[in-house]
């Protein structure tokens, strides 16, 4: 009788066989709900704090890189981390409930456990941004996967020319993180917000994100595009126009960088959901640069 | 590669050396309006189980690497705590028995994505770790179409394969834990007249070929005909039932379910393959679907199918089998898609 | 008897629950009393204050109604209506609280008078001119389809409903599931079936068995119903098999109109 021997691919008979790397795929960082803050009615901001000191530390991403929120029975989900890098895992993720996950979410109280898989996904390079210009656009709950770039960016504010942030909401009482807009400005940034709706406190411009771009555009100097990056967080309805207008002012595709983050399912490159094609939106994504998003049908 | 040759009646022997295992192979499941053996892959408990002659199998034998439901995870619910509980499903080694070129270039194409990926799957990783295979030649059908997939013959990603010349079969072997079972059986090297043989029986079995697939520049004309009317044609035949893509041996998409128990202390998460033709498929959060459309869902398996991994592996997902096919009580087969994409035939 | 649930960490609401029906079989509510391995577990969940097959006490303080059966006397309209006024949440049970179920195919006829006088003799009922399902009468909060209805389904939408979750049916038609029990096609065994149209979700209860579906949980999403014709046509079914089948529990009254104009 030949039986032949049973491979468990992590236990101890597995040892020396072992190919893959299976261990990013279950991994799981066990995470506490530290804080909940109401941003509006409809979004919350989540601190989130990986329970093991040693595992908090080495926790490392890079802006735009998202991680999946688990909670048991209710669901897993991708969200983009919304905190900057240099906290490592003490991570902050902005969430509108939407879903069965995210509704429930909303109720789970301040210390519950949660599970945390990640980071997975690509990033906006930062880095190869150092010396040129960088504007920031963000419409809606864009906001939230623009923030974790934005604060890369003004923590290394002196490594950049002029930075812009632009940002367009619905109405008044919808946009996010009103709280940091002082803060921001201290950085030497042109914080410029619009609504489409007015309230009766509202005293900033009333209109579209691209009216912000296009002023911004037309008091740029000639040499303004050959040194100017862009990342697009938003609607799919916002970044098209957003895009268009930037290539129009002359920045190159490649310089144009865009989150697609709503379709991903697993994170994980093996559920198909988010595949267009073959690209998986999860493992060449969520960040893209505009030239990588022509190239993929129904991507806007 | 070792080739050896030995009798038909070696083979029982080395079924029963191995039978300390799960033996999967080829088996009778029922008979057809026509009287034809339906033949599935199941566990087999005896060598006269097995039907090592069978045309095709209406399923692939991916239930045993990939199945169609899987407890990813269970965990245990203490107030607001939780633990987490993982088992990847398999317990004991598998040898299958008889698998055709096509299942087996299914695994190989199905190990690029799930195993030497990013991400590996030890859910897939561990069945695929402990799975020996003896390969089996096999009869062309008249829906198989693997010779156009280059996929009508495996040359890895076997363990042992078989090809019968009379009485006798050619053996290769391909591992060490294979060459290890020659010591149960009664085996020879082959001679030169054994060589011709079997270049004669691989060169016969290719002319039985009959339903083919032009792949010629196929990713570029899948992208150019993109916005074409021909898959509307196809869209309002199909029943968006998914039966191709739980048939095929490489389709691995899928959807999780999040469960809850009933007295609420426990909580599982279950994975169920999916297809791309499902309207649940390309639904996201808000209720949003990407794909409404049949025609549009139809399309995108078979981009995914022959353009997208094709990018990304050079090579096509499809192995050929015909399964879905001959599944579709719509009548939507490959070949015929193809062709009409590509402007051939009705 | 009415301690709170909690599920990680979050305190849920177990709710007063009551089982009614009009005309039916009663099948669908003793699938639930049926499983006596969950019972327990789902009276934990719920507080169950109507139960006429399963209990004696009765009341009209309840959060979620079950409604079995279809409406078909003039008395049940008012019924119906009351539940809906006490009920937060009225959930059609089955297949005849769904599409009207096996009795609206006395619909079919035109005589409704001779129907009465076949089926009653010198015993008249006051029956209504058509069988309804609920949704013709009151507003419905959800469907739970099936002749019968499976129990594991309804403990799943219970526990779903009680943590808040959406309440996802499937939409795929039931072959996706037959397949996945690598079932033999019962068209290859000369067998009707209509699978490829109906909503799943029963795990291809009747096929299992190598029985054709009959299309109790209504149309999927995607009914290519069509194309079910032509299917049907080519492995030698008559369109009255077909129709037997489409007409048996009222989910495909819309598309039988459809298709009845062609």
């Amino acid at each position: 009788m030949e039986d032949l021997r049973f491979v468990d691919v992590f236990g101890e008979t597995g040892k020396g066989r072992r190919k893959h790397d299976y261990g990013s795929f279950v991994y799981r960082y066990e995470a506490e709900i530290t804080n909940v803050y109401s941003l509006t009615d409809k979004e919350k901001l989540y601190q989130i704090q990986i329970s093991d000191q040693e595992k908090r530390k080495r926790f490392t991403f890079r802006p735009g890189q998202f991680v999946m929120l688990e909670l048991p029975g209710i669901g897993e989900a991708p969200f983009s981390i919304a905190s900057s890098p240099s906290r490592h895992g003490d991570i902050e993720l902005c969430i509108r409930a939407v879903g069965t996950l995210t509704n429930y979410l909303s109720r789970v109280q301040r210390g519950a456990k949660v599970g945390i898989k990640g980071p997975f996904g690509t990033s906006f390079p930062v880095d190869e941004m150092f010396g040129q210009n960088v504007l920031l656009l963000a419409g809606g709950l864009g906001i939230a996967p623009l923030r974790s770039p934005t604060m890369s960016v003004l923590e290394n504010r002196s490594r950049f020319q002029e930075v812009d942030i632009m940002y367009g909401a619905k109405r008044p009482s919808e946009l996010l993180f009103t709280y940091l807009y002082d803060m921001w400005r201290k950085f030497d940034i042109n914080l410029n917000i619009t609504v489409e709706e007015s309230d009766n406190q509202w005293d900033g411009p009333v209109g579209l994100i691209t009216e912000l771009l296009e002023a911004r555009i037309s008091k740029a100097d000639s040499s303004f595009a050959d040194h100017t990056y862009a990342i697009v967080c938003g609607p799919p309805v916002m970044f098209k126009f957003v895009c268009k207008m930037l290539i129009e002012a002359d920045i190159p595709m490649q310089k144009i960088f865009v989150s697609l983050e709503r379709r991903m399912h697993c994170g994980r490159g093996k559920c198909c959901r988010c595949n267009i094609g073959s690209t998986y939106t999860c493992l060449k994504g969520p960040v893209f640069d505009y030239w990588s998003v022509m190239n993929l049908k129904e991507a806007i | 590669m070792i080739f050896k040759i030995c009798r038909k009646e070696e083979l029982p022997k080395l079924f029963d050396s191995l039978s300390a295992n799960h033996i999967v192979g080829p088996v009778r499941k029922g008979t057809d309006k026509e009287g034809k053996p339906i033949i599935a892959f199941d566990i087999a408990n005896d060598f006269n189980e097995l039907e090592l002659a069978y045309p095709s199998t209406k399923f692939s034998p991916k239930k045993f690497f990939l199945p169609y439901r899987e407890t990813l995870s269970s965990f245990d619910m203490e107030e607001s705590d939780w633990q987490e509980h993982i088992d990847f499903n398999i317990y004991k080694p598998h040898v299958f028995f008889g698998m055709h070129a096509c299942d087996i270039n299914a695994l190989n194409k199905l190990d690029k994505v799930l195993l030497e990926s990013v991400y590996p799957s030890p859910y897939y990783g561990s069945k695929r770790s402990n799975m020996c295979i003896i390969g089996m030649d096999c009869e062309p059908q008249p829906f198989c179409f693997c010779r156009s997939m280059g996929t009508d013959t495996a040359l890895h990603g076997f363990d042992m394969f078989l090809t019968a010349l009379g009485e006798r079969y050619f053996v290769e072997i391909l591992s060490a834990t294979a060459f290890n079972w020659l010591k149960n059986l009664n085996t020879r090297d082959p001679t030169e007249d054994d060589h011709i043989e079997y270049m004669a029986a691989v060169a016969k079995r290719n002319e039985k070929f009959t339903a083919r697939v032009d792949t010629t520049d196929l990713t570029k004309i899948l992208d150019m005909e993109f916005q074409a009317d021909v898959w509307k044609k196809w869209g309002e035949k199909c029943l968006s039932c998914g039966a191709c893509a739980n048939v095929c041996p490489t389709c691995y998409c899928y959807g999780v379910e999040e469960h809850v128990d009933l007295d609420l202390q426990g909580a599982s998460k279950i994975k169920h393959l999916h297809s791309c033709n499902l309207i649940d498929f390309a639904e996201v959060a808000g209720g949003h679907n990407f794909r409404p459309q049949s025609h549009v869902r139809l399309k995108y398996r078979y981009y995914h199918k022959h353009r997208g991994f094709v990018e990304a592996f050079e090579e096509s997902l499809c192995v050929g089998c015909g399964r879905c096919g001959e599944a579709c009580l719509a009548d939507i087969n490959v070949p015929e898609v193809i062709a009409s994409v590509r402007g051939e035939g009705g | 008897m009415s301690e709170d649930l909690v599920y990680l960490g979050v305190p849920l609401k177990r709710p007063k629950v009551a089982f009614f029906e009009l005309t039916s079989c009663e099948g669908c509510q003793l699938q639930i009393v049926n499983n006596e391995a969950t019972l327990l577990d789902f009276l934990s969940l719920v507080e169950v204050v109507n139960f006429r097959e399963a209990m004696s006490e009765r009341s009209d303080d309840y959060d979620i109604a079950f409604v079995e059966g279809s409406v078909t006397r003039a008395d049940e309209v008012k019924r119906l209506q009351t539940i809906r006024k006490n009920a937060k949440m009225v959930i059609a049970l089955g297949s005849c609280a769904c599409f009207g179920g096996v009795n609206q195919l006395r619909n079919r006829f035109q005589d409704q008078a001779w129907v009465k006088r076949e089926v009653y003799g010198d015993f008249p009922i006051d029956t209504e001119d058509e069988v309804r399902p609920l949704s013709a009468v009151v507003d419905i909060d959800l469907e739970i389809y099936g002749c019968p209805i499976r129990k594991e389904e309804v403990e799943k939408i219970v526990t779903n409903l009680i943590l808040g979750k959406a309440i996802d049916h499937p939409k795929y038609p039931v072959c996706m599931e037959c397949k996945a029990n690598e079932n033999i096609c019962l068209f290859d065994l000369g067998e009707p079936c209509l699978g490829p149209v109906t909503r799943g979700g029963c795990d291809a209860w009747c096929p299992n068995s190598r029985m054709g579906c009959w299309g109790c949980r209504g149309p999927a999403e995607v009914a290519n119903v069509a194309q079910i014709r032509k299917i049907m046509r080519q492995y030698g079914f008559s369109e009255e098999i077909l129709l037997d089948r489409l007409e048996c529990f009222g989910g495909f009254t819309a598309h039988i109109k459809e298709f009845r104009h062609c």
